[in-house]
């Protein structure tokens, strides 16, 4: 680096870091991630715990007694349902309820098929975890009389059962936890961009729009220096915007419950060092546009609204990534942003990947950089762009 | 020295902003470029100081190209562009220090330049404080230490009393003087003639883009055969609109 690009540099982040409040911006931006992780996470773990015991409330519980015991001695805790029950469960505030008719008794001394209801809201993700656990103990119920009564007209059970599902659930829990994991890389490159997107504004449509621009390309620096130091404090505070990132989300996974949702993810110091080593090239690149963008702009306002919208980029790949991950493919390293969301996913999951998909990822954002800095210091030789356009 | 050859610039296919304009700005002199809003003076200027290029002819800083080495020449001048922003955040002093270090001074030649410059300014009260509201004159002062601060033998000054008050034109004016006595090539544009009439040795006017009179004050009222200034100034221009304040 050159003196003269270091003058620069040193002067726009000193300028930048006494702006506390868009400081401030940039850097609660990248909290936005961890935090929504944090709270999606345990609310998804208080959904799924198993040790709480199911509350079951029931209405007609005297007409079945026998079933009642059943539920009991498999640990319902029953309780009478209140009057209100419809609405409330829709409201959210019960999750099920037993309801046993007043011929519940007739037909089961009978030996016809008595009916109870189970009353839910199927729409409520909070309570697919209890209605399925109630659903359960009410099939065993079911299973263990209808065996019984097979027995004592001495036929065996099995007979009644010509095929049976044995179900691999691969989806539940794990899965919806796996998803919220899959936001992790999106944040982070969603930080590469936010981090500088308040310097690289000020550095270059600011500079013009305050009137300081053409004093500042009156000295004898060559432009690409004067670029260049633009650009290096834009890294500074995207990097530090990617770090704050990744640190949160270290800490917030400590104090997330992963076990109770049986997730398998890295997030061990070599994890985030690869995540990291994939993310920290990007943030270069996207410095490096934002700063190009920027020097098109007619105004710092103006180049707000073009550095929010190209925020939208790694957010279309990263939703997708997020909900559907991809196979990955050596292709895919080697598009900016994809890469490194692809390769920040696969460091997560604890894939062995080896060091070719990050020279390639690395080489594509240097690539970038480097084109978008060559352009940007053309442009200011344009007299269009260094005393704006009529 | 500074010396414009045949300087011709158009913006698009219609606007010549500049005709034809050539003159010489000889050092230890105040040459002042006079003549109404949209004659070409700020498009002179700015080619000038190279950050327009011209689309015919050049000009020469103390021998330099500006076409051919403006990087070169922009070393040797000092200039108060048209725009004058100063960055809020930043004290009067890293003003003139941040570009002093983009003229690649350093440690203490560059402690040691800035103190004079603010010495030389009056600037001392306002060194350390932030340049967010400082009143027009102030912000004149940063923007003159910061086109100083590597002691250039040309300078160029863009309308350098626009919005300033007496004090501050004062002070200005005597700036000027002083950086003549020192030997340097001094050129500013102004609209009003007053200004240039107080102040120039020699007086470059300019009317729709190109040089109609060059000379000093006298020579000029006897070519014209005019008593005072003012009249000459109607005379040369063929009109009066936009010179008199």
């Amino acid at each position: 680096m050159s003196g003269l690009s270091f003058s620069v540099f040193r002067k726009e982040l000193k300028d930048h870091l006494r702006d506390r409040r868009s400081v401030l911006t940039s850097l609660m931006w990248p909290l936005i991630g961890p935090v929504v992780f944090m709270v999606m996470f345990n609310l998804l773990a208080s959904w799924y715990r198993q040790d709480r015991p199911l509350a079951l409330p029931v209405v007609g519980r005297e007409h079945a007694p026998s079933l009642m015991a059943f539920l009991e001695r498999y640990g319902a805790q029953l309780e009478a349902a209140p009057e209100d029950y419809e609405s409330r469960i829709r409201a959210g505030s019960l999750d099920a309820v037993l309801v046993v008719p007043d011929d519940y008794a007739e037909s089961y001394s009978a030996g016809r098929t008595a009916e109870v209801q189970l009353v839910v809201d199927s729409s409520r993700q909070s309570a697919r975890q209890s209605v399925l656990r109630a659903r359960r103990l009410l099939e065993a119920y079911a299973q263990m009389l209808g065996n019984q009564r097979l027995y004592a007209r001495g036929v065996s059970p099995d007979l009644a059962i010509p095929v049976r599902v044995q179900e691999a659930d691969l989806s539940t829990p794990e899965r919806t936890a796996a998803g919220l994991l899959n936001m992790v890389p999106l944040f982070l490159v969603i930080a590469a961009f936010a981090g500088g997107m308040q310097v690289a504004s000020d550095v270059m449509a600011g500079e013009r729009e305050r009137g300081s621009l053409e004093p500042l390309l009156l000295n004898p620096a060559p432009r690409s220096a004067v670029v260049t130091g633009k650009w290096l404090a834009t890294v500074v505070m995207a990097i530090a915007a990617v770090l704050i990132t990744l640190v949160a989300y270290m800490l917030v996974v400590r104090r997330v419950p992963l076990e109770d949702l049986g997730v398998k993810a890295r997030f061990d110091a070599p994890a985030a060092l690869g995540m990291a080593a994939a993310v920290l090239p990007l943030a270069l690149a996207a410095s490096a546009v934002q700063v190009w963008v920027s020097t098109y702009a007619r105004s710092f306002k103006e180049a707000q609204t073009y550095l929010s919208l190209l925020m939208v980029v790694p957010m279309l790949p990263g939703m997708v990534l997020a909900l559907s991950p991809l196979q990955p493919k050596m292709w895919m390293f080697a598009v900016p942003v994809l890469g490194q969301e692809v390769l920040a996913g696969e460091v997560m999951r604890g894939e062995p990947l080896g060091a070719l998909p990050f020279l390639i990822a690395g080489a594509s954002s240097i690539l970038l950089t480097v084109l978008s800095l060559a352009v940007t210091a053309r442009l200011l030789s344009q007299e269009r762009i260094v005393f704006g356009r009529g | 020295m500074i010396e414009a050859r045949n300087l011709h610039k158009r913006f698009g296919k219609k606007v010549t902003a500049v005709e034809d304009v050539s003159f010489t700005a000889e050092d230890g002199v105040i040459t002042g470029l006079l003549g109404p809003n949209g004659a070409g003076k700020t498009t002179t200027m700015r080619m000038l100081y190279t950050l327009v290029r011209p689309d015919r002819g050049t000009a020469l800083v103390d021998g330099v190209d500006v076409v051919q080495r403006p990087q070169e020449a922009r070393r040797a001048l000092g200039v108060l562009p048209d725009a004058r922003g100063l960055y809020p955040r930043l004290t009067a002093r890293e003003h003139a220090r941040y570009y002093g270090e983009l003229h690649g001074l350093s440690g203490a030649t560059l402690d040691k330049r800035v103190d004079e410059l603010l010495d030389l300014l009056d600037m001392r009260d306002i060194a350390d404080r932030r340049t967010e509201g400082f009143s027009q004159g102030q912000r004149v002062k940063v923007a003159m230490a910061r086109a100083l601060v590597h002691g250039p033998r040309n300078v160029l000054l863009d309308e350098p009393t626009n919005g300033l008050d007496v004090m501050s034109t004062r002070s200005v004016r005597t700036l000027l003087r002083r950086l003549k006595d020192e030997g340097r090539c001094v050129v500013f544009s102004s609209h009003v003639m007053q200004e240039v009439a107080a102040l120039c040795d020699r007086i470059v006017v300019v009317a729709h883009g190109r040089v109609v009179a060059d000379g000093t004050p006298d020579a000029l009222r006897a070519s014209t055969g005019k008593d005072s200034l003012e009249e000459a100034f109607v005379a040369t221009i063929g009109t009066d609109q936009g010179l008199m304040q």
